[in-house]
């Protein structure tokens, strides 16, 4: 890491670390990294995971630009996810269209309700934000449930076709994953360049102090419309191609129990971290699928070890990892000090 | 310049100014003095747009902005500093400084997701001319530290650093020696000069005597809220309102 954080000489005056590398560095090694793994872990359990981690990584990315980076809590990603979920599945069904053009135009559906809702709710703050966050989950769970002519209702829509490129169908976990994963990664990038930008700096002024943010000249109120709508749009494509993939949708995918399992990702990852929120992700569905041997006490097993694990790392797993760290090595090196001193004796 | 014409503020009963008249001609150093609690900050705070006066107006460059909200003042030219220094505790001082650029940029969303040229040629802008404010500042060798990790003094330069980034016609100082020691308070009229010379007007509220008298081309006293003086320093030192006002009036002793 040393490597990315060295001073760089440009016009004869040293820059100073360029933090911005050291992301990008590890973007790029992670990247490859997720991209030769289907050819190491080979068909099966761990690609069909792998998928789903992809995209749930999108919501939870997207989430932790609206709460790590805007500190707009909102308890509606579940209903955004089921949005897109239905939307391309009632486009596609219906009407008969291409699934790349129903994918589009159900993100498109979905900023409109973002637009419409964010700019109803986000008057709110802080704990009234998420209850009226978590009122519109509320509502869209059972108008899902209950439009049956156009939703199915609890049956859900079934035989959704897979999305496909000129005849080239991605049906199978390989080329799902090899879609779903580039587009992840393309996401989690775009965040990145996000919240270290003119943009990602005045919502961080927000989420500290909106009062003095408003003081170097941001609009509040239409910035966290537009963050909203973001946000939203990560989780309602996540949705979509959810849809596409396992060619099936049901109210599960808008219920609130998804709506705070996608928190407590967060919370486990960290907040404030854009890679915290995709290896929170990664871990926590590991975890929710190792605990399926407890068979019924599974979701009692799972909170008890998120319990444990946000009190030991307040600040999300990979901070704590990283502290933990520091302080295993900064132990380790004063231990060999105290041995060195000791010979010498 | 900047006009407050018979400005008051009421907060629910309590006369905060009454009836203040005073004006910041382009180009000056104007000082804002008084007892605690004279109203000194909440005129900051109604020249910025934080609340709106009970009653009078606020003009600044030939336009009312009485009723404007504070992006918009912002946006016409003024910044301001606080006497609590209020700086963003996870941004790096660059970062801080940096966010002073915002509105002077216009990269949007897609442009600063996608890193599009113009948000390119913007940050890398922004980068550089930051660190001319903090070098100015004498703050560029600390700027990858939060800034809540400086001592006072440091912030408060920050602050000014933050400030002058949004390019101000006008710039307000509220109470920036507080706290600060005699060799920081030089440091600071050094810098307020240095302001100045950039073509900034600034208004200045402070306590400290001896700074505002070698500082300010013109003062303006306010007590409870009603404005005693106005004038050059040394009128204001003999102004027999003004000795009233802080050291109070002689009695007889019968």
């Amino acid at each position: 890491m040393y490597l990315f954080s060295f001073p760089i000489c440009i016009d004869g005056q040293i820059m100073g670390p360029v933090f911005k590398d050291k992301n990008k560095a590890a973007w790029l090694l992670v990247t490859v990294g997720v991209l030769i793994l289907p050819f190491i872990v080979g068909k099966g359990f761990y690609l069909n995971t792998m998928n789903f981690i992809a995209l749930y990584s999108m919501v939870t990315v997207g989430l932790c630009l609206l709460v790590g980076y805007g500190g707009q809590l909102s308890i509606s990603h579940s209903a955004f996810f089921a949005i897109g979920g239905y939307a391309t599945a009632i486009l596609c069904l219906r009407f008969k269209l291409h699934p790349i053009v129903t994918i589009l135009m159900s993100q498109f559906v979905s900023a409109i309700v973002a637009w419409g809702i964010g700019a109803v709710v986000l008057r709110l703050k802080g704990h009234y934000l998420a209850i009226a966050t978590l009122s519109f989950t509320i509502i869209v769970e059972v108008l899902i449930k209950e439009m049956t002519w156009l939703t199915g209702g609890l049956q859900g829509l079934s035989s959704i076709p897979p999305i496909s490129l000129g005849g080239f169908k991605i049906d199978s976990d390989y080329r799902f994953y090899l879609l779903a994963w580039p587009l992840m990664m393309l996401m989690l990038l775009f965040s990145l360049n996000l919240v270290d930008s003119r943009m990602g700096r005045i919502f961080r002024a927000i989420k500290e102090d909106e009062d003095i943010a408003r003081l170097f000249g941001a609009d509040i109120k239409k910035y966290k419309i537009k963050l909203f709508i973001v946000s939203s749009v990560y989780a309602s494509l996540a949705g979509s191609l959810y849809a596409h993939f396992v060619t099936f949708i049901s109210p599960v995918a808008g219920s609130i129990m998804f709506a705070i399992d996608i928190i407590l990702v967060l919370a486990f990852g960290g907040f404030t971290l854009l890679w915290g929120a995709m290896i929170g992700a990664a871990s926590l569905t590991f975890l929710n699928e190792y605990l399926t041997v407890f068979a019924d006490y599974k979701r009692a097993i799972y909170g008890l070890a998120l319990v444990v694990i946000i009190l030991f790392f307040p600040n999300g797993l990979l901070l704590g990892l990283k502290d933990f760290g520091s302080y295993f090595l900064r132990l380790m090196v004063k231990g060999t000090r105290y041995a060195s001193t000791e010979q010498r004796v | 310049m900047l006009q407050l014409s018979n400005v008051s503020k009421n907060f629910s009963g309590l006369k905060a100014l009454s009836d203040a008249t005073f004006d910041v001609k382009e180009g000056q150093i104007k000082g804002l003095i008084g007892p605690n609690g004279a109203g000194k900050t909440t005129a900051f705070n109604l020249i910025t747009g934080v609340f709106p006066p009970s009653r009078g107006t606020i003009t600044f460059v030939d336009k009312e902005i009485t009723q404007q909200k504070p992006e918009e003042i912002t946006r016409l030219g003024i910044s301001r500093t606080f006497q609590q220094p209020h700086l963003f505790k996870s941004l790096t001082v660059l970062e801080n400084v940096m966010l002073g650029r915002h509105y002077r940029t216009r990269a949007e969303f897609l442009a600063c997701g996608f890193r599009l040229r113009q948000a390119r040629r913007e940050e890398k802008q922004i980068y550089e001319q930051s660190l001319e404010y903090l070098n100015m500042l004498g703050l560029a060798e600390k700027r990858e530290r939060l800034a809540n990790k400086l001592p006072l003094g440091e912030q408060r330069f920050l602050e000014v650093a933050r400030a002058l980034a949004t390019e101000p016609k006008l710039l307000l100082l509220d109470e920036p020696t507080a706290g600060l020691n005699d060799q920081e308070t030089d440091g600071f009229k050094n810098i307020i000069f240095k302001i100045r010379d950039l073509g900034v007007t600034l208004l200045v509220i402070e306590h400290h005597m001896r700074f505002i008298m070698e500082v300010c081309d013109e003062i303006a006293v306010l007590n409870f809220g009603v404005k005693i003086a106005e004038g050059t320093p040394k009128e204001i030192q003999n102004h027999p309102n003004v000795i009233e006002a802080y050291l109070g009036t002689e009695e007889k002793i019968a």
